[in-house]
């Protein structure tokens, strides 16, 4: 026989989530607890390490520290905590620290999972407690790395590549036909690992031509000798005023003495003209789709600045399909002027991630033509469709030349099938959504996510409104698209068991795209389209879903948060490859991501995927 | 180690003495090496209720107990035995608000010590003011076994004069010794109880405060916490 513990059992039920147990359930709980005393100042948990107990604060308290040593929060008597770890995957993401003599009841993980498993309300307090814990990771990870404009970008971040050097023994005109072929303006004069120099363009005007040197010298005679170099940890405007102090352009940077890259003035005006205002001027100007092409290398610039910034995902989205949007535009007014005036209205719809206003650095095109069906029944009709057959090519076509690729499911204005009239565009909407089959469904459910972007509105405006009629309530087409919401999964296990791409070009890395930001966007449309909301944004369209209760407002405030993480992790993934001169993907080794972003990416997963689970019981595939 | 082999020495010896039953099964489970640190040590904190103090007429009432493995309290293993009794329940049954009703619910000593004696196997004894547990336990003993208990244990009212580096033979301002203000030296919390399982839990969780204070950040071995 067990004696009953007055003590704990009175504290427990004065407390959340134990008051809510059933009494039979909570008469059982203290023999499965013990007690623990915690000295001040002694660690319970460290973060990283394995953690399998949730704590409750019996007198004390106890400090939340996150693995910077940032303080997170602070429990006094009554607080449960540990339980994250158990919630994830057995790793505290936290350390807990007793700042005052602490008593302290331990629950074995075991038995935490048994109530997860057999009370309700136990899961929900702690889910809810998890999204809590969710949103102080969203703010730490944008605070860490904090930056603002120019002021604060450190000299290391802006080396785009490794110095070119020659020996001093090199003659002027070798050293000239290396800056040359490389397209740079300085060179560094290396002996044996040591800097003893540095040769620019100005040096070759002012020491070379003007002084009618023999260019079979070595580089020794003209170079600038013993230059000033500046430690990688330098700031970029710190290097800016000793460079205009000393009238000089080029800067070596070293790491400890070594050196590790050039920086010219050039380089650093650079930093302020990533600004996608100029770029969205620069790109109205242009006339070539050579022009529009050397713009994409300025817009991965933006949006590394804008991680290194303060800007949230969802800004750094709408910031980068501005800038689509503006070169998507131009080559259709490019189009227009080669073809000549269209021969009657229509309208260019942006789809995908561009119509979401979601758009990364590695996304593809995706649009539509609507064509108006009076022009296309009149005596110009075929001329009509063939004008807009020929600007679907073009803006195509220049589109892939500045960067963004083809669709592969052929969701692009240069299909026929996605250039039609409305009246047979309403038809081919409702034969999709009447007679849902899953290769349609997965192949045409980005047409949702539909923008208009030049020429007439109001034929967007008719096809929407349709669109969205047809698919509200529509079961059987609801049920194909949650079905395709939920055929991938997040890879919950990734970090224990490691489910990472298999093979292949991207073997052992996460899919942040296809299993993490995408599984958010099909969600969210699932339930847009079953409300008949017109939002296509994501977030906006997660926002519109709580008025209609089909989800509840907790659940979608996880999932805003577990999609700005997610895709945050992303970008700044593919900020880090443009700045190391790669391309962009969405394939993230786990090497690269802090123990906090594994754990806050898992806690983000398990979001994801509780609410595929919801949205299975709410839509059941039919077919 | 002088200390270790006599009592060892001795509780074998009367291991040896003692006919089988409860109390020699307990005195052949050899008690924790008191060269380990404490937080490798096994106790048992020990709470009595009596109808007064003297060993030689007043009588248990009840038992509180619950072991600690080191610096936990293990719940599963925690006890309160109500003892029927020999005489009439004498004056402190207002004090601890027992009646007869509820003691005729209880067990005979000769059940209640033999449950307390298995707990204790191999641990070392704590209660606040340890003699007088101990005293009326091996009284217990002598008068149904023939022998007395021999173990080792650790007082939490002279550990709480180290802590407060009170000399044995200072006086004390009156009460500072007790549980209740011990424990308030330590911001443990205040139980409303008054009863055997509930006293005991307070003197055990007094002792982790209390061992986690004088082991510091070196630790500290059983032996030097021991009476």
């Amino acid at each position: 026989m067990v004696a009953e513990l007055v003590e704990v059992q009175e504290f427990l039920v004065a407390h959340a989530p134990f008051e809510a147990l059933p009494e039979s359930v909570l008469r059982g709980l203290p023999p499965r607890l013990t007690t623990r005393y915690y000295r001040r100042d002694t660690e319970i948990v460290a973060a990283g390490s394995h953690n399998d107990e949730m704590f409750v604060l019996r007198s004390g308290a106890v400090e939340v520290r996150d693995p910077h040593g940032g303080l997170v929060d602070r429990y006094d008597t009554g607080r449960c905590f540990g339980w994250a770890a158990l919630l994830s995957d057995g790793i505290a993401p936290f350390t807990l620290t007793a700042i005052e003599d602490s008593l302290v009841l331990v629950m074995p993980g075991e038995v935490f999972r048994e109530l997860s498993r057999t009370q309700p309300m136990w899961s929900v307090f702690f889910q809810h407690s998890l999204s809590e814990t969710m949103r102080m990771a969203v703010r730490a990870v944008h605070t860490a790395d904090r930056g603002t404009t120019v002021l604060k970008t450190k000299v290391g971040d802006i080396i785009r590549r490794a110095p070119l050097w020659v020996t001093p023994a090199t003659t002027i005109r070798s050293a000239a036909e290396t800056m040359r072929d490389e397209r740079v303006s300085s060179l560094l004069v290396m002996a044996e690992d040591e800097l003893v120099g540095i040769m620019t363009d100005r040096d070759l005007r002012n020491r070379v031509v003007a002084e009618g040197r023999d260019i079979e010298q070595p580089v020794s005679a003209i170079m600038t000798a013993d230059p000033i170099s500046a430690p990688v940890e330098s700031m970029a405007f710190e290097l800016l005023l000793s460079m205009v102090a000393k009238n000089i352009h080029h800067m070596p940077v070293t790491d400890g003495g070594r050196v590790v890259g050039l920086v010219s003035s050039t380089d650093l005006m650079r930093l302020e003209r990533a600004n996608p205002v100029y770029i969205a001027g620069d790109i109205q100007k242009m006339t070539t789709v050579e022009q529009l092409a050397a713009v994409q290398p300025r817009v991965a610039e933006i949006v590394g600045q804008l991680v290194t910034e303060d800007a949230t995902a969802d800004d750094i989205g709408r910031v980068v399909t501005a800038i689509a949007d503006a070169i998507e535009r131009r080559l259709i007014e490019l189009a227009e002027v080669r073809l000549g005036p269209p021969p009657g209205p229509y309208c260019w719809l942006t789809l995908g991630s561009a119509g979401r206003l979601e758009h990364g650095l590695s996304s593809d095109q995706d649009h539509a033509l609507i064509l108006n069906d009076e022009t296309l029944a009149g005596p110009d009709g075929d001329a009509y469709a063939d004008y807009l057959s020929e600007l679907a090519t073009f803006v195509s076509d220049g589109l892939a030349a500045c960067g963004y690729r083809y669709c592969t499911a052929g969701l692009m204005a240069t299909n026929p099938q996605m250039r039609q009239g409305l009246s047979r565009w309403l038809d081919t909407v409702a034969r999709w959504v009447e007679n849902p089959s899953d290769d349609t469904v997965h192949r045409v459910r980005s047409f949702f996510d539909l923008r208009p972007l030049h020429g007439d509105a109001r034929l967007f405006e008719e096809l929407q409104r349709a669109a969205l009629a047809e698919t509200a309530d529509s079961m059987p087409f609801l049920g194909h698209l949650a079905a395709q919401a939920t055929r991938t999964q997040p890879p919950i296990g990734f970090f224990r068991g490691f489910v990472l791409e298999k093979g292949g070009e991207h073997a052992d890395t996460l899919d942040l795209k296809d299993r993490g930001v995408r599984l958010v966007v099909d969600l969210a449309r699932v339930y847009a389209l079953a409300g008949g909301l017109p939002q296509v944004n994501t977030q906006l369209r997660l926002t519109a879903v709580e008025g209609t209760g089909r989800l509840s407002a907790e659940r979608i405030a996880d999932l805003k948060d577990a999609f700005e993480f997610i895709s945050y992790v992303r970008l700044r993934h593919q900020a880090r490859q443009v700045r190391a001169g790669a391309e962009p993907d969405d394939f993230v080794p786990p090497d690269e991501l802090s123990q906090f972003e594994k754990r806050h990416l898992r806690d983000a997963f398990q979001i994801v995927r509780q609410a595929q689970s919801v949205l299975t019981t709410a839509y059941p595939d039919q077919g | 180690m002088l200390f270790r082999r006599s009592l060892d020495s001795r509780r074998a010896a009367a291991a040896r003495a003692t006919p089988p039953g409860p109390l020699r099964d307990f005195l052949e489970v050899p008690i924790d090496d008191p060269r380990i640190d404490w937080l490798e040590g096994r106790y048992l904190a020990v709470d009595l209720e009596l109808t007064g103090l003297d060993e030689r007429t007043d009588e248990i009432l009840s038992i509180g107990l619950i072991p600690v493995d080191g610096p936990a309290l293990v719940h599963r293993g925690a006890e309160h035995l109500f003892v029927v009794p020999d005489g009439e329940v004498g004056q402190s049954a207002g004090i601890h608000g027992l009646t007869d009703d509820r003691l005729a619910a209880g067990l005979p000593l000769s059940e209640a010590l033999p449950a307390l004696l298995a707990a204790l196997a191999g641990r070392t004894l704590v209660a606040h003011h340890a003699p007088v547990e101990v005293g009326f336990l091996s009284r217990a003993c002598e008068r149904l076994y023939g022998a007395p208990l021999l173990t080792r244990s650790i007082d939490t009212m002279a550990l709480q004069r180290r802590v407060l580096r009170i000399a044995s033979d200072d006086e004390v301002r009156p009460g500072v010794l007790r549980l209740q203000a011990a424990r308030d030296h330590f911001g443990l919390p205040r139980y409303r109880a008054h009863e055997a399982l509930t006293d005991a839990i307070s003197a055990a969780e007094l002792f982790l405060a209390q061992a986690a204070h004088l082991g510091g950040r070196t630790g500290i071995t059983l032996k030097s916490l021991s009476s």
